[in-house]
């Protein structure tokens, strides 16, 4: 007889963490299985200055070619070798992943900005695409439940397609982000502090940030939300949570009757297969590693039966922006500009409504801008001169430094993007793995060019100093560069992918014809089965995804306690 | 396909087992001139060194000296054997140099070379300039003594702009 729980979560990220945290509190016995390795925020993530890295940041030549990350953050990301993926000949789609405990919470960008009905129910507004199956009432008092435990500072702002949340107050802005604010007045833009999950005050007994900065390579005490700061020692707390690591889900197992009867798993270093059963499934592995579960558990796809599994893959355009300097700050004193990694945020103000309504591309994005010193100059290398007067000169321009980026365009829907599992290639595993097919449409290009107009218009409102060979992160393989994970923030155009907001491919539906997954991310056909990440949204819209996924995910635990309870059909 | 397993402690070695390589420590604790170069020869080294300086000199500041820029370029093209491109521009471009007269000038005859360099925007000028920073910003000297860089460290408050003149444009 296998060994057997209430709930199954496969994945220990966003999703994983909070499903595994509410269901663990209702009651039910939880086993959380995540590929990666026990992460622990104590003994592994500390400040590290570059110099005192041996590489100072770039790593042994060589080492991180297998790494999704740099010399300080690689233990948190994910070796390529073990776990390969494949795109068709027309793509570069770069597929940015963790596997550790906690995933890419440990790493993520921390913005939490809500969707609303302007991207719920887009469709009904332009035609594209399909709506959502839920409109922005629906999932109101989950945004409200997530947020309110995870701790999100921002500032009320009162625009329909910003919705508000119950914010800590928010980052004081830096000198250059004041700058760029009273440029976007003069221009006629709404902006504001950019929300983030991340502490201004202490709360649930977490400990306010403190301004070091180092975000991306795993808070130390756990002031910006993570799985292993925030979800887990509730969830474990609770006596109800197993949280199982080094555990590589293979496949859902299904019984005769239609339902989920458990998960077979592969011990990491052994290799053994281990079957667990279960009453309930949760999928909460990140989007396309769901995708590929269901595919790899039944010929066709699981819970396939609309054909639609695999397809819509839909990730939000970045890159692009404008760098250099605002002359008005160069030479000025030292100071702690970039202790936040944050920024301010300009929400979309276009194609809002009828008003605002452009005929050359629908849908919208999100601009954020920041400024001030950075870890690097990475313009030293090529501003032009030597010696001491070229010394002088990066260190003014060093405290000057200002950038405008997209914090997220919406990308549309298409179903010529999709994932399949690859007829040949198999992970350390033996587990097929998948194959990618991923490129930009028409509209996609138009929005893009459109931002960078954009782009230009604040930067030189701000009286900035555009330098085109600056942007943040140095040269490949450097903090920040090409390949790291600081490069969802870079000013140049990134590899597609590099948003790493993927979402779609199980897209939910109020009927099983049109999607995978229903309005709760039960599946359509199997009801014990859920699947919690970005596989859901029929849409990206131009918000950063987590905090939606993490309110969908509350929704589905919700659903999934009544199902539990033998009150839904 | 390779079979891989990287655990924890594999990890641990891999990154701080590193930290015992002959070379790393001992310039990072002897004086700049006692180092023993891997990558390049004495003559080279000492090349690079002073071209090294000459670009980001000391002054009221640290410069590349203080920094041990030549050093840690030395250090990191002799880790880059699996990178033989690298390797190879960086003998051609202290090639480069040794015939155009660098190795053999006098100060002033350097300081004249790396100008005309400069000037011509020439490959090896690039080269060893783009390193030459890296190496002097991601040092101590370079990132908290010139720069005097605030981040990683532990602050109570974040400080904000306090400028009433940044309101406006």
């Amino acid at each position: 007889m296998n060994e057997s729980y209430d709930v199954i979560v496969v994945g220990s990220g966003a999703c994983g963490g909070w499903a595994s945290m509410e269901l663990a509190q209702a009651g039910m016995k939880v086993l959380m299985l995540e590929a990666g390795s026990h992460i622990s925020a104590a003994e592994q993530f500390h400040h590290q200055c570059l110099y005192d890295l041996e590489f100072r940041g770039r790593g042994r030549p060589g080492f991180l070619r297998r790494y999704t990350g740099t010399e300080r953050n690689y233990r948190i990301m994910l070796d390529t070798a073990e776990n390969p993926y494949t795109t068709s000949t027309d793509t570069s789609y770069r597929w940015s992943r963790s596997r550790c405990l906690g995933g890419r919470t440990l790493h993520w960008a921390r913005a939490a900005d809500r969707m609303g009905d302007y991207e719920f129910k887009a469709a009904s507004r332009d035609g594209y695409g399909m709506d959502w199956a839920i409109s922005y009432a629906d999932i109101k008092p989950y945004y409200d439940r997530v947020e309110s435990f995870i701790g999100v500072s921002g500032e009320v702002l009162g625009l329909p397609q910003f919705p508000d949340g119950p914010f800590l107050p928010p980052m004081p802005l830096n000198c250059a982000e004041t700058i760029f604010t009273a440029a976007c007045g003069a221009i006629g833009w709404k902006s504001t502090h950019r929300r983030l999950a991340q502490l201004t005050q202490v709360h649930h007994g977490r400990p306010a940030c403190h301004y070091c900065g180092n975000c991306v390579n795993g808070c130390d005490v756990g002031a910006m939300f993570s799985t292993i700061s925030s979800t887990l020692p509730p969830a474990l707390k609770t006596g109800n949570l197993t949280v199982r690591t080094d555990s590589v889900a293979a496949r859902v197992r299904m019984n005769g009757e239609n339902r989920a009867q458990g998960v077979t798993y592969i011990e990491r270093y052994s290799m053994k297969p281990v079957d667990i059963d279960a009453r309930f499934v949760v999928l909460a592995a990140s989007t396309i590693e769901n995708t590929r579960l269901l595919m790899l558990s039944e010929k066709g796809g699981l819970a396939n039966s609309s054909g639609l599994l695999g397809y819509y893959l839909i990730d939000q355009i970045a890159g692009g922006g404008v760098s250099g300097i605002l002359p008005r700050l160069k030479g000025g004193p030292a100071r702690l500009d970039d202790g936040k990694s944050a920024g301010i945020t300009i929400p979309n103000f276009q194609n809002i409504d009828k008003a605002t309504a452009r005929k050359d591309f629908i849908r919208g994005y999100v601009i954020n801008a920041t400024g001030g010193q950075t870890e690097y100059p990475e313009y030293a290398a090529t501003l032009p001169g030597y010696g001491s007067e070229w010394k002088k000169e990066v260190k003014a321009r060093y405290v000057a430094q200002a950038r405008v980026w997209i914090a997220g365009g919406e990308m549309l829907a298409r179903k010529e993007n999709f994932v399949e599992l690859d007829p040949e290639v198999k992970d350390h595993w033996g587990i097929p793995v998948v194959k990618i097919h991923f490129t930009h449409g028409d509209n996609d290009r138009k929005l893009m060019a459109d931002f960078q107009q954009r782009a230009e218009e604040l930067f030189r409102k701000a009286g900035g100093e555009v330098m085109p060979e600056m942007r943040r992160g140095g040269p490949a393989g450097f903090p920040g560069g090409p390949g790291s994970p600081d490069e969802t923030t870079a000013t140049h155009r990134m590899a597609l992918g590099g948003a790493i907001h993927e979402v779609g491919t199980a897209r939910m539906s109020s009927n099983a014809k049109d999607g995978v997954l229903n309005s709760f991310c039960q599946t359509h056909d199997i009801s014990n089965l859920y699947v919690f990440g970005g596989n859901a949204f029929p849409s990206t819209g131009d918000k950063h995804p987590t905090v939606t996924m993490m309110a969908l995910a509350a929704r589905g635990c919700d659903h999934i306690k009544e199902n539990a309870k033998g009150r839904l059909s | 396909m390779e079979s891989v397993s990287v655990t924890r402690r594999n990890f641990t070695e891999i990154c701080w087992g590193a930290m015992a390589l002959p070379g790393f420590a001992e310039w990072l604790k002897g004086e700049p001139r006692d180092y023993q170069p891997k990558f390049f020869d004495a003559g080279d080294f000492e090349a690079l060194q002073s071209f090294t300086e000459i670009l980001i000199p000391t002054d009221d500041t640290p410069g590349a000296r203080e920094a041990r820029c030549a050093q840690f370029i030395d250090f990191l093209l002799d880790a880059s054997s699996e990178d033989a491109r690298l390797q190879a521009s960086w003998r051609k471009t202290l090639s480069t140099l040794r015939d155009l007269g660098y190795h053999a000038g006098d100060v002033s005859a350097r300081a004249r070379l790396v100008q005309t360099l400069a000037q011509e925007k020439h490959p090896a000028f690039n080269t060893i300039k783009q390193l030459n920073a890296f190496a002097f910003y991601t040092s101590r000297a370079g990132q908290i003594e010139a720069l005097d860089y605030r981040g990683l460290s532990y602050n109570a408050t974040f400080p904000a702009c306090t400028h009433p003149e940044h309101r406006k444009i």
